[in-house]
Formats: C-alpha cells, sequence, structure tokens
C-alpha cells in the first residue's frame, strides 16, 4: 500500500519535470494528469478510512444494529444519501470486489447492506421499519424460530444478528 | 490521454515490472450469438474486437461437418451461403443447447435443414448432419465446442499469447441447466468459463464504463443515470433496467423470452409457401435443398425491407414450385405481429419490475442484428414515450465487449486511468423455488433478486405423520410446478412422526459470488432448539439431462405422497 502511494508521486514527479520543458498546452495536460492522481490516492485513502469503519460496523453486528446503521447513514438521511450510501459500500463489500481471503464474510455483509438499502429505499416499507424501530424500542426481541437454523456459511456473527431482528 | 500513460511508462525505471503487471493473462469476452458470434479483449487503455484470417470482427454461427472434418464459420468460408443450407452444416446450436425434444423452440428447429428428431418424451432431441450421403449424429454442445476451438484459435494466432479464461454472453431466459450446457461445450474446447453475464448486462456494464468515462471528463459528481437496455438478435429477445452511477451498476430488473429474428424468418417463410412443413417433412436431398433456397430468398427479403417498403421475392424452388410475390413492410410486421407484441411487453414487465416509470429513464440503448428492423426501433420508441435513442454504441459489439471489460476485471487487471474501476450488481433473471401446495411452482428466490443471495421459507407436512419430504428445484416463471425447467430433486427423511402441518421444514437457496445455487433444507419441531435432523445441502443443478422425462417420472411414481405446503406465519 506504502509503495503503491510512493510509486504514484514518483511517477507524478517524473512527469512534471519532462514537462516542464513543454507548452502551456501540455501544462495544463500535465495538471489534468496530477488532479487525476490525487482523486485516484484521495479514494484509496478514503477506502482506507472506510476499512475502519468496517471493523467497528462488524463489532456493532453484535449488538442489535439497525438498519441506518449497516448503512452508515442518519435516520433522516434523504434518497440520494441512502443510495450513495449503498453504492460506497457495496464497493467495498460486493464479492466481485472483497479481497479474496475475506470475500466470504464480506459477502454476507453485502447481503445485509442490500437488504437495507432495498427496505430504506422503499418510502412504504421504510415508513414501516420506522416505525417498527419506534416500538423496538418499548419491547423486549423476541427470538423467530428460523434463526434457529446455521444456514450461512459467513461469518459467527451473522448467527448474533439474526437474533436482532 | 494515451500519451502521458506511454511517457510515464517509457520513462519510469520499473518498466519491466509495470508491463508485466499491466499484462496479466486477461480472459477475453465471447459474444456467441445465435446466427453470429464475435470475441473481443481488453488490451491495456480499451476494448479491440479480434478479426479472423478475412479480417472479420463478426462471424457466423455454424459448423459444417463436410468431408469428415467439422470446420466453423470462424475459418472457413462457404463457397455459397446456399451451402450452408445443404444439411451438411449445423447453426443455432444456441438455440437447441440444453432443450429437451417436448420444447417448441426445439420443434421450430425442426423446418432447418439439418435433422432435427423428437421423440416428445421430454429428452435431449435426436441432431444429425448430413455427410456423404449419410446422417451423422451430433449434439449441440459438440457443435459449439467446435466452434469454440476455432475461436479459441484465433483469439490465441492474434494474441500470440494461450488463451484460457473466457467470459461468455448469455440470454436472460437461459435456465441454470442450460448454462451448465454452455460451461460443458467450453470445457470440451479447453476454455475455463470466469463467468457468464447476461447479454444486456455486458451491455450495462459497458455503458456504465461509458458513464464513468464521461464523469471524469466532465470532473462530474457522478449523478445516477437509469438506462433501458433491449437487445434482440437471432434467438432471443432481452431487456434490463440499470442504474447507474460512480461506476456502480446495478441491474434493477431483468426480462427475456426466447424470440428472435429466426421467428420473424419462419414466420415470413411460413408466409410466403403456407403448406412448407408439410413439403419438408420427409427431409430428402430435394426437400433440403428446397427448404435452403426459400430460407435465402427469404432473408433477403426481410434484410431489404430494413431500407425499403416494398420488395419482391422470386426464387424457383423445382418440381413446378415458384413463388413470386411482392411483400411489403406492413405486410411483414402484420404476419409477425405476436413477435413484436411479445417484444413490447417484456420491456414493460422489466420497468415494472425495476418500479422505474418511463419519464425516469435517461437513456435507451437498443442493441442486437434485430435492432436494425424499423418495426423494432418503433415499438422500443413507443414505449418510451419517443425518447431518443442512446448513440454511444456499435449494435453488434455491445456485448462482446461488455464481456471483454468483465474479462479484465475479473482477471485482475489493473488499469491506472481508472476505466476498470467499475462494479456490476448483478440480479437473478429467473425466479427459483420448489413443488408445494399441491402442484403450485413457490418461489424462494424471487426474479430480480440482487446477486449473492440468501432467502428461505418455511414449509409443513400434508399428511399425518409423514415422515419424508420430496424437494423438487425449479426455475422459472410458470405457476405450475411443471410449467418451469426441473434443476432438480432430493428426499428430506426422518422428519418426526406429528400430526400433519406441525413440524418446520426450512427450505433455503444460496446463490454465491459465483453464482452457484445451493439448496438447504433442515427440520425442527415447535418449540425445540435444535434441529430434529442433520441439515441437507445440494448443489444446484443435479439433473444433467432428460428434465423432461425426469420430472415426468417422479410425479408418477411419487404423486402427492411426499408433498409440502407453505406454512403460514402466525400472527
Amino acid at each position: 500500500m506504502l509503495a503503491t502511494s510512493f510509486s504514484i508521486v514518483t511517477l507524478t514527479t517524473t512527469n512534471f519535470s519532462v514537462e516542464s520543458i513543454s507548452s502551456l498546452s501540455h501544462h495544463v495536460k500535465l495538471q489534468s494528469t496530477v488532479s487525476f492522481a490525487t482523486a485516484r490516492w484521495t479514494e484509496k485513502q478514503q477506502q482506507q478510512q472506510h476499512r475502519h469503519v468496517s471493523d467497528l460496523s462488524l463489532h456493532q453486528m453484535a449488538s442489535c444494529t439497525t438498519l441506518y446503521e449497516i448503512l452508515g447513514i442518519r435516520v433522516t438521511a434523504s434518497d440520494e444519501e441512502i443510495k450513495a450510501a449503498y453504492r460506497r459500500l457495496a464497493r467495498v463489500y460486493h464479492p466481485d470486489v472483497a479481497p479474496a481471503e475475506r470475500k466470504e464474510s464480506f459477502t454476507g455483509e453485502f447481503m445485509k447492506i442490500h437488504t437495507a438499502y432495498r427496505t430504506l429505499s422503499d418510502p412504504e416499507k421504510r415508513a414501516n421499519y420506522d416505525r417498527s424501530l419506534i416500538r423496538r424500542h418499548q419491547k423486549p426481541l423476541t427470538m423467530s424460530s428460523s434463526s434457529l437454523w446455521g444456514f450461512s456459511g459467513y461469518t459467527s456473527h451473522k448467527w448474533k444478528t439474526d437474533q436482532c431482528w | 490521454m494515451v500519451e502521458p500513460a506511454y511517457t510515464v511508462t517509457s520513462d519510469s525505471e520499473t518498466t519491466g515490472e509495470e508491463k508485466s503487471s499491466t499484462f496479466p493473462e486477461i480472459a477475453i469476452g465471447i459474444d456467441i450469438g445465435t446466427s453470429q458470434c464475435s470475441v473481443a479483449v481488453w488490451n491495456g487503455s480499451q476494448v479491440e474486437l479480434l478479426k479472423n484470417t478475412r479480417n472479420q470482427k463478426i462471424m457466423k454461427s455454424y459448423v459444417t461437418f463436410k468431408d469428415n472434418i467439422p470446420s466453423g464459420g470462424v475459418s472457413s468460408q462457404l463457397s455459397h451461403e446456399d451451402e450452408m443450407l445443404s444439411g451438411a452444416t449445423i447453426f443455432n446450436m444456441k438455440r437447441l443447447i440444453g432443450r429437451v425434444d417436448t420444447d417448441p423452440v426445439v420443434h421450430a428447429c425442426k423446418n432447418l435443414p439439418f435433422l432435427v428428431q423428437t421423440l416428445d418424451i421430454g429428452v435431449r432431441p435426436f441432431i444429425a448432419a448430413l455427410v456423404n450421403n449419410m446422417w451423422r449424429s451430433t449434439t449441440p454442445e459438440e457443435v459449439l465446442a467446435i466452434f469454440l476451438v476455432e475461436l479459441r484459435a484465433m483469439a490465441e494466432a492474434q494474441l500470440k499469447r494461450r488463451i484460457r479464461n473466457v467470459v461468455l454472453t448469455v440470454p436472460v431466459s437461459f435456465s441454470r441447466f442450460q448454462l451448465t450446457r454452455i460451461e460443458r461445450a467450453c470445457a470440451m474446447a479447453g476454455l475455463h468459463v470466469l463467468r457468464l453475464m447476461p447479454e444486456p448486462t455486458a451491455v450495462a456494464l459497458l455503458y456504465g464504463q461509458q458513464q464513468q468515462q464521461t464523469s471524469h471528463e466532465n470532473m462530474g459528481s457522478g449523478t445516477e443515470k437509469i438506462a433501458l437496455i433491449f437487445s434482440m438478435g437471432a434467438g432471443y429477445c432481452d431487456v434490463a433496467v440499470t442504474a447507474t452511477a460512480g461506476g456502480v451498476s446495478q441491474i434493477k430488473a431483468l426480462a427475456g423470452s426466447t424470440i428472435g429474428g429466426e421467428d420473424l424468418l419462419q414466420n415470413m417463410m411460413h408466409h410466403l409457401l403456407p403448406n412448407s412443413e408439410n413439403l419438408f417433412k420427409n427431409h430428402g436431398v430435394k426437400e433440403i435443398k428446397q427448404m435452403g433456397l426459400l430460407r435465402v430468398a427469404t432473408q433477403d427479403a426481410i434484410r431489404q425491407l430494413s431500407s425499403q417498403t416494398i420488395v419482391q421475392v422470386d426464387v424457383d424452388l423445382g418440381d413446378g414450385l415458384k413463388i413470386c410475390k411482392a411483400v411489403n413492410r406492413e405486410e411483414f410486421e402484420e404476419v409477425n405481429r405476436k413477435v413484436f407484441e411479445k417484444c413490447e411487453s417484456l420491456i414493460i414487465q422489466c420497468l415494472q419490475d425495476a418500479k422505474v416509470e418511463v419519464e425516469e429513464v435517461n437513456d435507451v440503448i437498443i442493441v442486437g442484428g434485430c435492432s436494425y428492423i424499423p418495426r423494432v426501433k418503433n415499438l422500443v420508441t413507443n414505449v418510451c414515450k419517443g425518447k431518443e435513442l442512446y448513440k454511444g454504441m456499435n449494435p453488434l459489439e455491445a456485448a462482446v465487449c461488455g464481456a471483454a471489460v468483465e474479462g479484465a476485471i475479473a482477471s485482475g487487471v489493473n488499469d491506472p486511468f481508472g476505466n476498470l474501476d467499475l462494479l456490476t450488481i448483478q440480479a437473478t433473471p429467473l425466479a427459483i423455488g420448489i413443488r408445494a401446495d399441491g402442484n403450485k411452482f413457490v418461489p424462494v428466490i424471487p426474479r430480480d433478486t440482487t446477486m449473492p443471495a440468501r432467502k428461505e421459507l418455511v414449509f409443513t407436512t400434508t399428511h399425518d405423520n409423514q415422515t419424508e419430504a420430496l424437494i423438487l428445484v425449479y426455475e422459472g416463471e410458470g405457476e405450475k410446478a411443471e410449467e418451469n425447467h426441473l434443476l432438480g430433486y432430493f428426499k428430506i427423511m426422518g422428519i418426526p412422526a406429528a400430526p400433519k402441518g406441525v413440524p418446520e421444514i426450512n427450505v433455503c437457496m444460496d446463490i454465491d459470488a459465483a453464482n452457484v445455487l445451493r439448496v438447504l433444507a433442515g427440520v425442527v419441531m415447535p418449540g425445540s432448539r435444535q434441529p430434529a435432523i442433520p441439515v441437507m445441502e445440494v448443489r444446484m443443478p443435479t439433473v444433467d439431462d432428460g428434465h423432461g422425462w425426469c420430472a415426468e417420472a417422479l410425479n408418477r411414481t411419487y404423486g402427492a405422497t411426499l408433498d409440502l405446503v407453505t406454512l403460514q406465519k402466525k400472527a
């Protein structure tokens, strides 16, 4: 990771020194390249930052996480914010982009993320969920029979999460 | 954009490493259509379509078994189009693969010059080519494999390296059983399938890449765009609705049907020669030639009607049989009215499934060989309230380009300019469920469920003291179980004896990241915290041939003795 960042910086520097001899239009192109490289680095930084968040959220999974918390958004989030959150998380957890060694656990996470997204992006389902969220604070949880199954081939956290719904 | 990359690479001290990391073993994309095929690959900065020795990017999908040495449309060229219809050449293999002999699509292929025989008992049809006056049997998988070998050889010659990994496009309506047959044909050709992509999903990926590039150039914020993708080739019609933003494409709905240019052709042939089925049923040498002549003439007429409003058909079939008729566009459209109506209903269904209003669609994309037919363009435009069609794609190349992009992504290629920084969130084209509630198909995973997916339903027994249950897994959209494709079956044994309706039988279906389907089933008694018997896990499909025959035999043997019903949730 660090080496990659270093390589990017090096390439940028090299590019700059070469282009400094060139015309103004080349300078504009250089700016574009630098800007792009910066964007890429920022994106990686975001992903790295998000990995910390994901570790925290994995911990939260064991304590009756709400759908809003799964997506990392506020209860008052707008439709656009919900969509943006879903896409951001999909880019991290979808099995097509997950690191090979964590593909299985990330697949389970992605399914939870998608379920949360599907519920919260449907106005009617969201309203029903919000009402049940209010009621949840008023009475203890009950365990459904289907949660007895260890059908998951995924993380043990899955078991605990099942008890929350 | 290309120049800086070149400059950086040539000046970098890590040139060697850069090059080796830039070009790993990339999977190629293959689009084998019912009538045409193409191959493409990511060449480091963009998609490149490969050409054969005759400089063709688009090749015909057929294999000729002449002189005992089969050769395909990749490398060989038949001297006349007539020879393609001599009985020695097999085409439409994509329409035949994975089907049983009760399928109407198989029966429609009996009007083709090569031999298709059916016993109508739910097993695979008999297929043969006429070689040296002898009918020689083959299978669609074998024909497809021969064709793939030639495609592979062509790709290896052009790229100058071994090709093993491929991404193939497939019709939306293909069942999981048909997908296994495609994979089998690839294995026979020495190819490993990284992914099978529904055709409109491949187009959606290409669209996502284009939006991403546009967004980069404009430094845009990645606003969500909704695209309707309509794809109609010779054999299949597919529709998808996709939402794209920031390089992430989400397939919201898919719809597909086995209708295409081949149906338009057959309907027109029947219109020109109403008694053709009876005339040709003997499949003698003379009849084969007549079929071929009629087919070529009709194809030409349909092609011309895309640019003309009236066309003259003149063909002498021999034996005093002549067709001399002027056909206009309205006639062609009327003869095929049901086909076009079906296309329209697919679009409407897809929009409804996606919960998208026509007004919300930003881009309407139409691809496939039939996209050149005026009536097809009109019907798509009409459903979409006159919205202008998207112009950023070549209709014949879009699917294979998308497959090539997917091949690069799945191969782990890293593009420094972010052209491969894409994610496609796919959806299941068909519902998957079991037979229950009498003879009903009860979906466990509904159509258009985002993948990967895991869903479960609870069922219960139908007889007092029932200790076994037969789980029949189907895929499709029909309401009755046998209207769908039987994927497999297994039996649950050791259910504790109890009055009917008491045991809780949980059926879970899981589609993993590699699109592998597993069905799990377990039994629990009310109030108990432990499963009553070990959970069963079965990978699907388990039926490897004759699924029509198999379904009938199971029904005859077991009837309703091991049936289940859906357990009603207690309030």
